[in-house]
């Protein structure tokens, strides 16, 4: 059976992939459904849900369209975790396959810096890291990626270990390829699918992140986010809940989208390896 | 070439001499078979002549150079003469490679062939193992056990060296396969003059095509000599179970001497 039809048997990875190509139907096309900035004011202060057609999710405190700060926050979610959980990938498996491939005191090093940066809680860092190069979207996707980089960096040196024993790096060895070539080459893409399996996770940890960040007010102040949506409508919580409910939930679908579709692909490639 | 090669490997404590003070030349041309059982130090020693692993002591020389005494560019380049197919064909090759790929690099890394030149020679040494230019663009796994190794042994002519140690590079084919692959090895080394590092447990194999045998046992020589003097009227304790564990040998032997 081929692997897509096998992956979409999976009912929770086609329920992933329902509810992640809807946020990314969402993101693209924000601008064009709501061009525009979606910070303006568009109507009354504090109008609830479902009583004006024109403001189908109502206005926030300042009298700004929830539905279109909902589609714009999207964009920032999304680019925010893709591109956090990238660098952090890119970053540990970089840094993953040094370590195992090296060895010695390199490995070392490298692994005594993993621990330094693992023993630190990873929001107290992004959290440090944001508030002193100041926010904006680029920092905070730096300040993600560096508390996420280290499990990667761990699951990619722990398969570098089993990998550089084998046959085929002796081999490269013995027609004289240079270590960095080898390690980068030949070792590295072999390494990459368990590092990869974890990417879901690791997505799905960054989108929180981010909304974490700017629910206390640390993310790009020139983009609206969902987390900056709720602490937004903390302070009006008793009277107008919607305007919290309405961001939480769609961060709760964002999360379990990435997750589900993330475990149906892990799930998919298991079977087909078992099968092999 | 190689003299009081010695490699120890220390396991709780104990030290174990996984090769012992062993010595041997091989001559151009020329075949030179290890055998012994398992355990014995055979892939040992084809690491270490290969410098894949560190020797603990001894000296190895190369073209009448000292091989150990290379740093690490100038061994990278000395590789080149000095090459090694593998027992399994599929774990020697990168799963994600292509036929294409493999050759390549060699040609590439010791600057053989000029980028435009590449692909014309990666063709002309498939052809010169006995496959088809056409394999070029296949995947590793996509191809036979028995075209693998021809494969690997294509990457180990591909820069001319004047020797290839070969480690058990026949002991994983199926039978007529393997006497094909024999066949091309003693091919190559009647027209290029290499000499073969010839790493065997089967003594039938050896006997065909090897010039000179060392046995081995515990790391340590037992027993060495012309090949067929060996195997027919072994000496040493460990030879005469190595023969008498081979059923072919036993056989022929009494047949041919009742």
């Amino acid at each position: 059976m081929n692997p897509l039809r096998r992956f979409l048997r999976t009912p929770e990875a086609v329920a992933g992939v329902v509810l992640l190509g809807a946020l990314i139907a969402m993101a693209l096309i924000a601008p064009l459904l709501f061009p525009g900035d979606p910070q303006a004011i568009a109507g009354p202060a504090l109008l609830p849900p479902f009583n004006d057609w024109s403001l189908p999710l109502g206005t926030d405190r300042l009298g700004r369209d929830v539905l279109a700060e909902l589609f714009h926050g999207a964009r920032t979610s999304l680019a925010v975790g893709l591109a956090a959980a990238a660098a952090a990938l890119a970053i540990g498996s970089v840094v993953g396959t040094l370590a195992g491939f090296a060895g010695g005191l390199v490995d070392e090093v490298l692994m005594r810096i993993t621990d330094a940066f693992q023993t630190v809680p990873s929001f107290l860092l992004a959290l440090a890291f944001v508030s002193v190069v100041g926010p904006s979207l680029g920092v905070v996707v730096a300040a993600i990626a560096l508390g996420t980089w280290t499990g990667p960096a761990r699951i990619a040196r722990a398969e570098v270990l089993s990998i550089r024993e084998r046959d085929y790096v002796a081999s490269a060895r013995a027609i004289g390829m240079h270590p960095l070539e080898i390690a980068f080459r030949e070792v590295l893409p072999n390494a990459l699918p368990p590092v990869l399996a974890m990417s879901s996770v690791i997505v799905a940890a960054a989108i929180l992140t981010e909304a974490a960040l700017s629910f206390l007010g640390l993310g790009d102040p020139n983009r609206v986010t969902w987390g900056g949506m709720i602490a937004e409508g903390r302070a009006v919580l008793r009277t107008a809940p919607f305007l919290s409910i309405v961001p939480g939930i769609a961060l709760v679908l964002t999360v379990l989208g990435v997750y589900l579709t993330g475990e149906g692909i892990v799930e998919t490639t298991a079977v087909r390896r078992g099968l092999s | 070439m190689v003299s009081n090669l010695t490699r120890r490997y220390r396991r709780g404590g104990k030290t174990i001499n996984a090769v012992d003070d062993v010595s041997f030349t091989i001559e151009p041309g020329e075949t030179l078979a290890l055998a012994g059982p398992s355990g014995s130090g055979k892939s040992t020693i084809a690491r270490l002549v290969l410098r894949l692993i560190e020797p603990d002591a001894g000296g190895i020389e190369f073209e009448g150079n000292d091989f150990l005494a290379l740093g690490s560019a100038a061994l990278r380049a000395q590789r080149a003469r000095l090459q090694m197919v593998f027992q399994d064909p599929l774990a020697a090759f990168n799963p994600r490679a292509t036929v294409a790929r493999v050759l390549d690099d060699p040609l590439r890394i010791h600057g053989i062939a000029s980028r435009a030149e590449r692909p014309r020679r990666v063709a002309a040494l498939l052809e010169r193992v006995g496959l088809s230019a056409d394999l070029a663009p296949r995947a590793i796994h996509e191809i036979s056990g028995g075209q693998r190794q021809r494969v690997a042994i294509a990457r180990a002519i591909a820069t001319k060296p004047s020797l290839i140690v070969l480690d058990e590079a026949v002991s994983a084919l199926d039978v007529s396969v393997r006497g094909q692959i024999l066949e091309l090895l003693l091919d190559l080394q009647r027209q290029e003059r290499i000499a073969y590092l010839f790493i065997s447990h089967d003594l039938g194999v050896v006997r065909a095509v090897a010039h000179r045998v060392i046995l081995l046992d515990a790391g340590r020589i037992a027993e060495s000599g012309d090949a067929r003097d060996v195997i027919d009227a072994p000496q040493s304790a460990i030879g005469k179970a190595l023969v008498a564990a081979a059923p072919r040998l036993n056989r022929t032997r009494s047949l041919g001497r009742p």
